[in-house]
């Protein structure tokens, strides 16, 4: 059984190299061709993400199989990258190495956001696709399934995965969920159309925010957003207006002099009345002067240190919770190459068990043709005492062979009885 | 389970509370499971124990002593409890109720060693026959059980909209409600209990004008139902601010709650560990005997 990685990720690569190896959807059918072409006794997964760029090989012939070289070659002819860019930052693992990996990258302990839980969905859709090209075999089913198990026994006994760690994330999820019950009632405001106002609207869709407006000063860049989100598009100069009657306000211009000061936010909550507002203030610098939020008890003001502080607090709780998840992994990796070990030997225990059947019944019935006087009783008998002898003979040989296994497929020890009892015959 | 004494479930229901506050240093699904199980151990036990004055006093929990009637307001807030977090822990959702409600069955049941275990009067005897000594139990109990959810909710509320104020996040073993969800079980809550509490208390107005033995007839010179008008007023009173109020913040919903609810549990309470009984003046008057458990277990004559 041999098992090997070759791979690239965030902590060993840049974006600009990743992006190079990277293997698109529609690139994976010609990659796992050239690849069944080029090593038709392989079982093969490639896990491309954002992040990582993975090609996991399982073979059960331990001899030959492709090297470091020759998949880092496979890399350079499929991308047409020169072989001497990357060879150094394609790294290689081997053996237990990869299962150890593969359970690390499913239980999201090697993502660049610990804990973060697409890693799982993406490491099964690219087994999936390794399936639907018949590129996968019965090694890397097994190890695969038992990564998934792994990535869920790791999410249910540790903490890895809780609490969020992305301001958006934190903002709706930790904040909104925390005033209000929903939010398909209520009316969003986002000033501004950048990156985080894009994120954070994501996030509220997903909660189930239907009625959006859309405020920014660029109106072409709103009707965008608006239209990418199903939103509405709200002229700028009647900001006020919008700012009253919204319910939830994500606002990520980063004006300077800010955007909303206390006497114009007083005069937008005695338009708007006490009703619980939320404002996401995620400019830099800030949109809306701090003791905005002071104002009233229902007005919640979140600064973009404020949501920050709270990722970093969540962060380091996920970190706690790192050595209880590698002690898990640690133990279902032993568990996994002692299975895989023991069924590498499965099939000589089988041939030795079965070959010294065949003797024993060809001897036994040898023996009763001879004493036709013999009572069915003293027949049974003999056959359990020479039943116990082959068991008793076997025990050695065969615990020495499981001792082996232990620590790795036992080639040599294999070879031995091979040699010693003409199991190959 | 003869032996069932209310230390029994009331050290179950402190160490499921100490569980509960063991969960704000780490979250743990052993402790939560430990915790569970001794809310549930505490609650079987707490039957038990009703049971069994029920079988010594041959009258139902509500009717028979004051001592019993907390236990049963105990008992029902305890079934709430255990049924909120059982659904969370099979929903995954984990709040932290019983930091908040666990308090308020401690304070009850612990109240109870300091309340008659003599049976009211003959009144309950009497009235119970009719149901209406029952409604008018019921009523005041599921009232003061409103009153003590809006309690807990109006805290968890205070401490939530604080939590959200001063930014901070929230510790992994303190989730809450949305205060959406708080402020609307407040305004529930204190609509209820009005509602139980005044029906209650028009029961009980009319058991009072019931006839009955001179001796064992509650009537207004009972101090005890003094108080208890004056109570039900002051409470009416918080009760028409929070309607007539347009747009009430939900702070201040939370602090009508806390006040209105906290201060009929008080007083209540009170008067009862004072008096020694719901119905302070008529209580050992003309009461029966409480039979032993040998006793009870016989035929009665």
């Amino acid at each position: 059984m041999n098992l090997q990685v070759v791979y690239c990720n965030h902590l060993t690569t840049d974006l600009a190299l990743r992006e190079r190896l990277a293997f698109s959807p529609q690139q994976l059918p010609d990659a796992y061709a050239a690849l069944r072409a080029a090593f038709p006794r392989s079982e093969w997964v490639v896990l491309s993400t954002c992040n990582r760029v993975e090609v996991y090989r399982a073979q059960v012939d331990p001899e030959p199989s492709p090297s470091h070289q020759d998949v880092a070659r496979f890399f350079a002819d499929f991308h047409r990258v020169p072989l001497t860019e990357f060879f150094d930052d394609l790294l290689e693992r081997t053996g237990p190495d990869v299962v150890r990996h593969l359970f690390q990258v499913a239980s999201s302990l090697d993502s660049m956001v610990l804990g973060e839980p697409q890693i799982m969905a993406q490491v099964k859709d690219a087994y999936s696709l390794a399936q639907a090209h018949a590129a996968s075999g019965p090694l890397t089913n097994e190890l695969f399934q038992r990564a998934f198990n792994v990535a869920k026994r790791v999410r249910n006994e540790t903490a890895l995965a809780e609490g969020r760690v992305s301001i958006a994330s934190v903002a709706v999820g930790d904040v909104g969920r925390r005033i209000f019950e929903r939010f398909d009632d209520k009316t969003v405001l986002i000033i501004g159309a950048g990156e985080m106002a894009t994120e954070t609207l994501r996030y509220l869709k997903d909660d189930g925010a239907s009625d959006i407006l859309v405020c920014n000063r660029t109106l072409s860049r709103a009707v965008t957003l608006a239209g990418e989100w199903g939103g509405k598009v709200r002229p700028f100069d009647q900001l006020d207006r919008w700012l009253a009657e919204a319910d939830v306000i994500v606002s990520t211009t980063g004006a300077d002099p800010c955007l909303v000061s206390v006497e114009r936010f007083r005069a937008v909550r005695s338009q708007s009345g006490k009703k619980p507002l939320l404002i996401l203030d995620l400019g830099v610098p800030r949109d809306f002067a701090p003791a905005a939020g002071d104002l009233d008890d229902n007005v919640f003001l979140y600064s973009i240190d404020d949501l920050e502080a709270t990722c970093d607090t969540n962060r380091k709780l996920r970190s706690k919770e790192v050595d209880k998840a590698l002690v898990i992994i640690e133990q279902e990796t032993e568990k996994f190459m002692a299975g895989l070990y023991h069924r590498a030997t499965g099939p000589i225990v089988k041939r030795l068990r079965e070959q010294w059947r065949l003797v024993v019944d060809q001897e036994t019935a040898r023996l009763f043709s001879r004493l036709p006087h013999l009572e069915q009783a003293d027949r049974s008998e003999i056959e359990r005492s020479i039943e116990q002898m082959v068991n008793k003979l076997l025990h050695p040989p065969l615990e020495a062979l499981r001792d082996e296994a232990r620590e790795g497929t036992p080639h040599g020890l294999m070879d031995a009885l091979r040699r010693l009892f003409r199991l190959n015959d | 389970m003869a032996h069932v004494s209310v230390f029994c479930f009331l050290a179950s229901y402190i160490v499921a509370f100490g569980l509960e506050l063991s969960r704000l240093l780490g979250r743990s699904r052993i402790s939560r499971l430990v915790m569970v199980g001794f809310g549930l151990a505490g609650f079987v036990a707490h039957t038990w124990y009703l049971f069994n004055r029920n079988q010594q006093t041959h009258l139902p929990p509500l009717l028979s002593s004051t001592h019993d009637w907390m236990l049963v307001l105990a008992w029902v807030l305890v079934l709430f409890y255990l049924f909120l977090t059982l659904f969370q822990t099979f929903s995954k959702q984990e709040l932290a109720v019983g930091v908040f409600a666990l308090p308020v069955v401690l304070l009850l049941v612990a109240s109870t060693y300091f309340l008659s275990q003599e049976p009211i009067t003959d009144l309950a005897a009497e009235k119970a026959r009719h149901g209406w000594g029952m409604f008018h139990a019921s009523l005041l109990v599921f009232g003061m059980t409103a009153g003590a959810a809006g309690l807990v909710s109006g805290v968890m509320y205070l401490v939530q909209h604080r939590r959200l104020k001063t930014r901070h996040a929230e510790p992994t073993g303190l989730k809450m409600p949305s205060l959406a969800r708080l402020a609307q079980t407040n305004r529930w809550s204190m609509i209820v209990t009005y509602f139980l509490l005044t029906l209650g208390f028009a029961s009980g107005a009319y058991l009072g004008l019931q006839p009955a033995d001179g001796e064992s007839k509650v009537g207004l010179s009972d101090p005890a139902v003094m108080i208890s008008i004056v109570v039900w007023l002051l409470f009416g009173g918080l009760f028409a601010r929070l309607v007539s109020s347009r747009t009430p913040s939900g702070r201040q919903v939370a602090w009508l709650t806390i006040g209105g609810c906290g201060f009929l549990l008080v007083t209540l309470l009170g008067l009862q560990v004072v008096t020694g009984s719901i119905h302070g003046a008529a209580a050992g008057s003309a009461a029966p005997r409480v039979s032993t458990p040998a006793e009870s277990a016989g035929v009665r004559s």
